[in-house]
């Protein structure tokens, strides 16, 4: 596949890193010289000085025959305008990344249909989604939701309270129909086998049917919800959307702390309450002032990957049950276990995620990538494929792979010990424990 | 070196600029007085003649003073000439309003026929006029009409019109329609003062039908509809609304008086659909629910002190009366001078708070009242959490820090014009209570007060002096104290420009 990224930032670099690893051929152009003479070593992909927003230079790529030109710049209108010329010179597919909600906040069918943008990502929305749904989901610390929202994965940390503790998961018994798909330990996703024996600590991967994963994820990772306030540091463009999406809730109290008076007013003009505070920093006086020991979450989304991280490992020893960073640089993921912050967020991974799920093409239809390297991905079986036919087990059965859950005419089926098979058309929600790891096109694809 | 200037911009005020505001505001006025010259010739009531001089007076002078502006369309209109071309076209209006009075014979004295003049056009309603239903129809057209002429703004009409003259009015409109109403509905502000105008006379209308429906003659529903939309308060009977002893009257008095204090903009957004409707639908669940909880506690005041009166009579008389106190009306059904004390406190309090901004209403209007508490249980939660950004909001609507200093700065300044103003009255030599409800009814455009001023009685007991300055504080009160006030300070006229 032929994939151009305009912008070599942090984001560009990660998926031309990633795309290239994967052998499709990239091209990346940035308007940096240095950057450019920089990640010509580092990568193995065209990379080009040059705008990437200028249709002559997009031509000049080849656009007219790229599968996809990615506008990820830091600049909105860039990215916007580049997803446009691709568009008009042929690119098969376009992306944009649109940090600004402004620009098709509510509507992105304008995007797609009017303007011939393909995918427009807000990551910073996106993750600000991604943020408020592992909050609302008491004991989850990443909640995610596949096939039109019937069927939700959950990342949920284990405590000494858990009932999976000390024994196999093999035996353990159910109150709603689960499958825990995948283990994290120390930072690395292994598939789950049924002789695994979680430990305190340990991160589980559990599918469910929506309506169950609320109590299932309750159950399983043992905790107790008690209050719902949730403080959230930083009022920027995670803070401010997610703080929104909170105080909507029932029963939860929003408290965010932003350290710019500018930025404060802005964000409290925009909550329906007065719910933000300015505070310089968030030593232990101003957090335990907002009450970070009885907060169900703390999130920090403050502009600086390092800040963020000390905030949240603060806000843990002082006592927040659930204590969640924004972390953009990959380097500082590594960070996350080790400080006893119990999730990292990633706009970079939300935007990453977007333009894989276009490489990899049609029968992928939404796709979560975790910190660490795995990934889920939803896939519909095509009619004549190699899986059709063959039971749920071992469908996707490899070393690193599971299908956690499978949707067929709107009724979820969780698969365990029984007959289950594939059928053509089903809606598959499948885990890698490492990231591209399983053909999914020819085991699910049509022939 | 020599700087180019525009013209008269060195001179501390643009006289150029204020004269035709001025000279249009008489002209209207003069139209008025036509129209109640017709009246008279129709009527046969022999005062025609006091109208049709100054109305002949007062149209020639606004067509020359129009006419002068034709040549100056390119000079900019400055706030400090908004401010005085505003407060002089009322105090034109008011003087020549009262021209007829005199020559008729019905005010003889001069400080009288201003008065009642000013009460008019600033739709107080305070009358002088002990038996009015002696007067001739002319008078008491005129009386109305100067209300209703009044009620959106006399000078909004001229806005209205002044386009065709090649006038830049927007400061005008932002001077008379000062505060937290003035928005425009469409890109030109004469449009909007159409617009405004339009939606005032389509109410009449109703209100016409409406009154002539519930039993009146068309000249009485003429004449009350054009002071109870304008929320004036002038009647043609010495007794008032409750003359009539209707209760349909009553009924369609609350309902068109309720209407006049809303603001005006908002029936513009209605008609344009329920989205742009929206931010101001805050101010009037206010206004609404203000109306509701003071005829609920005032009725059952009323039960509990009276036991002559029954619930119905009791829900009438107050519902009826903080309406119209509310809405600064002043339309009488029952003499609340002998209310029991909270009664005649709830009166007090509601004729501070007026009705909404943007509305034929005075007083402090709904919105400021109401984030002027919020903005003191912010200050209050501000001493608790001092570190919380305090957003002051109503509704979805969230104001701007320059709206909670700018209510803060009016409610300070109202009530100090207010104290001021209750002590030039005792000076002058009124009784207190006659002193505090005189100033609190003229400077809230009411008309009734309490004591000498109540509800059964008028301002002939006020000394000549006294009603030079109750004329004074109905003009401030009419436009929201602030665009009179600059007219005093000594900056205003000082020759550096604004």
């Amino acid at each position: 596949m032929r994939v151009i990224v305009i912008g070599a930032g942090d984001v560009g670099r990660h998926i031309a890193t990633t795309l290239s690893a994967e052998r499709h051929d990239v091209t990346i152009v940035d308007q940096d010289a240095d950057r450019v003479e920089a990640l010509r070593n580092e990568l193995d992909a065209l990379v080009v000085a040059g705008n990437g927003a200028s249709p002559k230079v997009l031509a000049d790529l080849g656009a007219a025959e790229a599968d996809l030109v990615c506008g990820v710049t830091q600049s909105d209108e860039a990215n916007i305008i580049a997803a446009l010329a691709g568009h008009q010179i042929g690119a098969k597919r376009t992306v944009a990344r649109v940090r600004d909600a402004d620009y098709f906040g509510g509507d992105e069918s304008f995007a797609t249909h009017v303007l011939g943008i393909d995918f427009v990502v807000h990551p910073e929305r996106a993750t600000a989604d991604d943020l408020a749904e592992a909050i609302m989901l008491p004991g989850a610390v990443h909640a995610e939701h596949f096939a039109d929202g019937r069927v939700s994965i959950a990342e949920s940390i284990l405590t000494e309270r858990s009932p999976l503790i000390g024994r196999q998961l093999g035996e353990r018994r159910m109150v709603r129909p689960n499958f825990i798909f995948g283990l994290i330990r120390d930072g690395k996703a292994v598939a789950a086998e049924p002789f695994h024996m979680p430990k305190r600590g340990d991160h589980i991967l559990v599918a469910a049917a929506r309506e169950h994963i609320g109590e299932v994820v309750g159950h399983l990772a043992g905790r107790t919800p008690t209050a719902r306030d949730v403080i959230v540091f930083g009022a920027g463009r995670i803070g401010l959307p997610l703080s929104r999406r909170l105080e909507g809730k029932e029963g939860v109290r929003v408290t965010v702390i932003e350290s710019n008076p500018e930025r404060a007013r802005y964000a409290a003009e925009r909550l329906a309450r007065n719910s933000v505070v300015i505070e310089e920093g968030v030593d232990k006086d101003v957090l335990l002032a907002h009450g970070v020991d009885r907060a169900r979450a703390f999130v920090a989304c403050a502009g600086d990957d390092r800040s963020n991280l000390l905030a949240a490992m603060h806000a843990k020893q002082l006592g927040a049950d659930l204590c969640l960073a924004v972390v953009s640089r990959e380097e500082f993921t590594p960070l996350v276990d080790a400080l006893g912050i119990d999730a990292a967020f990633s706009p970079r991974l939300v935007t990453a995620e977007a333009i894989l799920r276009s490489v990899r093409g049609g029968t992928v239809h939404a796709m979560y990538l975790l910190l660490g390297g795995a990934e889920v991905l939803e896939v519909q079986a095509e009619p004549g494929c190699r899986a059709e036919g063959r039971r749920l087990q071992e469908a996707g059965r490899q070393a690193h792979t599971r299908i956690a859950a499978v949707v067929r005419d709107g009724r979820v089926i969780i698969p365990h010990g029984d007959e289950e098979r594939v059928h053509a058309g089903d809606r598959m929600v499948l885990f890698n424990a490492i990231r591209g790891v399983a053909d999914v096109s020819s085991t699910f694809g049509g022939s | 070196m020599r700087r180019p200037r525009a013209p008269g911009l060195g001179s501390s005020v643009n006289w150029q600029l204020v004269v035709p505001v001025v000279g249009g505001t008489l002209g209207a006025v003069g139209v008025g007085m036509a129209v109640c010259a017709l009246t008279a010739v129709v009527a046969g009531d022999g005062a025609g003649d006091a109208f049709a001089t100054p109305a002949a007076g007062a149209i020639v002078v606004g067509a020359l003073a129009l006419a002068s502006a034709r040549r100056l369309r390119s000079i900019p209109f400055r706030p400090r000439d908004g401010f005085l071309a505003v407060t002089l076209a009322w105090l034109a209006a008011a003087i020549a309003g009262a021209v007829p009075f005199m020559l008729h014979g019905t005010l003889e004295r001069p400080v009288d026929a201003f008065f009642e003049s000013m009460s008019g056009f600033t739709t107080t309603g305070a009358t002088l006029l002990g038996r009015i239903e002696e007067e001739p129809h002319a008078i008491l057209l005129w009386r109305s009409l100067s209300q209703w002429m009044g009620g959106v703004g006399i000078v909004v009409l001229v806005v209205a019109i002044a386009p065709a003259t090649g006038m830049a009015t927007n400061r005008v409109f932002y001077a008379e329609t000062s505060g937290m109403a003035a928005e425009r509905l469409t890109p030109r502000i004469a449009d909007t003062a159409k617009i405004l105008w339009g939606i005032y006379v389509a109410l009449t209308a109703a209100g016409f039908v409406a009154y002539s429906a519930a039993g009146m003659g068309p000249f009485d529903a003429a004449n009350h509809i054009l002071t109870t939309i304008a929320t004036g308060g002038f009647s043609t009977r010495t007794a008032s609304i409750g003359a009539f002893d209707s209760l349909a009257i009553e009924l369609v008095a609350i309902v068109f008086m309720v209407l006049g204090g809303v603001n005006f903009a908002l029936y513009w957004r209605a008609l344009r659909g329920a989205d742009s409707l929206r931010p101001q639908l805050p101010e009037l669940r206010a206004y609404l629910v203000i109306l509701v909880v003071a005829t609920a506690v005032v009725t059952l005041s009323l039960i509990a002190s009276d036991t002559a009166i029954g619930a119905a009579e009791a829900l009438r008389d107050s519902a009826f009366t903080v309406v119209s106190i509310t809405t600064s009306t002043g339309y009488i059904t029952a003499d609340f001078d002998e209310w029991n004390s909270f009664g005649q406190l709830v009166m007090l309090m509601v004729m501070f708070i007026g009705g909404c901004a943007g509305s034929t209403a005075g007083g402090m209007k709904v919105i400021r009242i109401v984030l002027l508490g919020k903005a003191a249980a912010q200050e209050i939660e501000r001493q608790l959490r001092p570190t919380t950004v305090q957003v002051l909001r109503m509704g979805g609507r969230v104001f701007s820090e320059e709206v909670r200093k700018g209510v803060l700065a009016f409610f300070s300044i109202y009530m100090l014009v207010f104290a001021v103003g209750t002590v030039v009255m005792t000076l002058i030599g009124v009784d207190g209570t006659t002193a505090v409800s005189s100033v609190i009814a003229s400077l809230n455009i009411i008309g009734p007060g309490l004591g000498e001023v109540g509800a059964t009685e008028n301002y002939a007991a006020i000394p000549s002096g006294g009603l030079w300055f109750l004329s004074a504080l109905m003009l401030a009160g009419r436009l929201e104290v602030f665009t009179v006030l600059v007219l005093l300070t000594p900056a205003f006229w000082r020759r550096s420009v604004a």
